[in-house]
């Protein structure tokens, strides 16, 4: 390969493999990329077990073991720019849920007690030890930039991807999901919240209008909407918007209680009780990095305490 | 002079724009169901429209920027390293 080329490393963590996926997504467009990369390291298309020097390294996924932890560490050492690619790497992503319960907790959930298995024991020298915490790459090795999205969209990464070969400022937009999505919002008398499974939601008209939780505006869009635009409300994959991690009064909770109590009949209250019963849903893609988890109103332990007490 | 723009795109339609400005800077279109910058010269930047927009969809430049003086500053200039 000519030597002119950006040198591409990357490696997961403890992650789905999904963002892996999400660059072969990039389709006929992949080729307009390879023409100016040389991949070097990648866990699904090469066998390179070391660390070679490189230009740019993507890091999916969150540090969770031992092994994560090393990994990280390696690709800082060899490579020029990090990219935290994906939202567990930049937030610490859905397993960060596990950060409501402890380690012990959870390995006993998963080789002792799982209802669908005969083995009762927890494995030793076998796997990489489960770390304590779930931790977004940026708490162990600097990160130059984020990617979140879970996973990001092909759009944002072709963008990122060439603007750092090309060696330009890529366009970023700051909207939010609800921009990407084709729903109105409009003003209803609607003064009970819904479940998902209840009832068949108007394909025409804004999840929050009718009464569903939906994060869209309150999720960065990194993903153009494919959620609400399907008959689905939005989960929040791709992380909070700006304005929810860096001001302390802004909150995913009280953002969409703000929003949904102006268009419904459905007491502000209400709707912040209901996301705080269900914060470990509400909150799953993002709990583990600080930027949320830090925030003096964030007080998941008590939600979750609150919400096993009650019947 | 300060700008304000929205993204006619992003635009939801759900007025909450309307709602909250003190200084009753917007209109509502009824033909596109958009809502419109009517009177920018009346905004105060006080920013309460672009933290409710659903879809971050209002823009505002030349405005005073209040200093960051309560937000957590590491995490702010992270902001600006995202993709």
């Amino acid at each position: 390969m000519s030597g002119d080329k950006v040198r591409l490393n990357t490696e997961w963590l403890c992650d789905c493999g999904g963002c892996h996926v999400a660059l072969v997504d990039l389709h006929e467009k992949i080729l307009n990329v390879l023409e100016k990369v040389e991949i070097q390291k990648c866990p699904v298309l090469t066998d390179e077990k070391g660390y070679p020097e490189a230009d740019i390294g993507i890091l999916t996924g969150s540090v969770r073991t031992e092994h994560d932890r090393h990994a990280a560490m390696e690709m800082r050492r060899k490579c020029r720019t990090i990219i935290a690619f994906g939202t567990c790497a930049v937030y610490g992503g859905l397993h960060g849920a596990g950060l409501a319960h402890s380690r012990e907790e959870i390995m006993d959930h998963v080789y002792r007690h799982s209802p669908t298995t005969r083995t009762d024991f927890i494995p030793g020298n076998s796997i990489s030890g489960l770390e304590k915490m779930v931790t977004p790459i940026d708490e162990v090795i600097d990160v130059d930039l984020y990617l979140p999205g879970c996973p990001p969209h092909p759009h944002f990464i072709f963008e990122g991807l060439s603007a750092l070969v090309e060696k330009r400022s890529p366009r970023v937009g700051q909207e939010s999901v609800c921009a990407g999505c084709r729903r109105t919002m409009v003003r209803t008398e609607v003064d009970t919240l819904r479940e998902p499974n209840e009832g068949v939601p108007d394909n025409a008209t804004c999840f929050l209008s009718q009464g569903y939780i939906c994060q869209g505006s309150v999720t960065l869009d990194r993903c153009l909407a494919p959620c609400p635009n399907h008959g689905m409300p939005c989960s929040g994959c791709a992380g909070p918007t700006m304005q929810v991690l860096t001001e302390p009064t802004r909150d995913i909770r009280t953002e969409i209680s703000e929003r949904m109590s102006r268009l419904t009949k459905i007491p502000y209250e209400t709707i912040r009780t209901h996301l705080e019963k269900s914060a470990k849903t509400q909150y799953a893609y993002a709990m583990a990095t600080k930027m949320i988890g830090n925030k003096p109103t964030f007080l998941i332990r008590k939600w979750i305490a609150e919400g096993e007490a009650q019947p | 002079m300060l700008e304000m723009t929205i993204n006619d795109k992003a635009c939801r339609g759900c007025r909450l724009c309307l709602d909250i400005c003190p200084t009753e800077c917007f209109s509502f279109d009824q033909q596109t169901a958009k809502a419109q910058v009517a009177v920018a010269e009346n905004c105060i930047a006080c920013l309460s429209c672009a933290f409710l927009c659903p879809s971050g969809a209002i823009g505002h430049r030349n405005h005073h920027e209040v200093k960051n003086f309560y937000r957590n500053i590491e995490f702010s200039q992270r902001m600006g390293r995202f993709l």
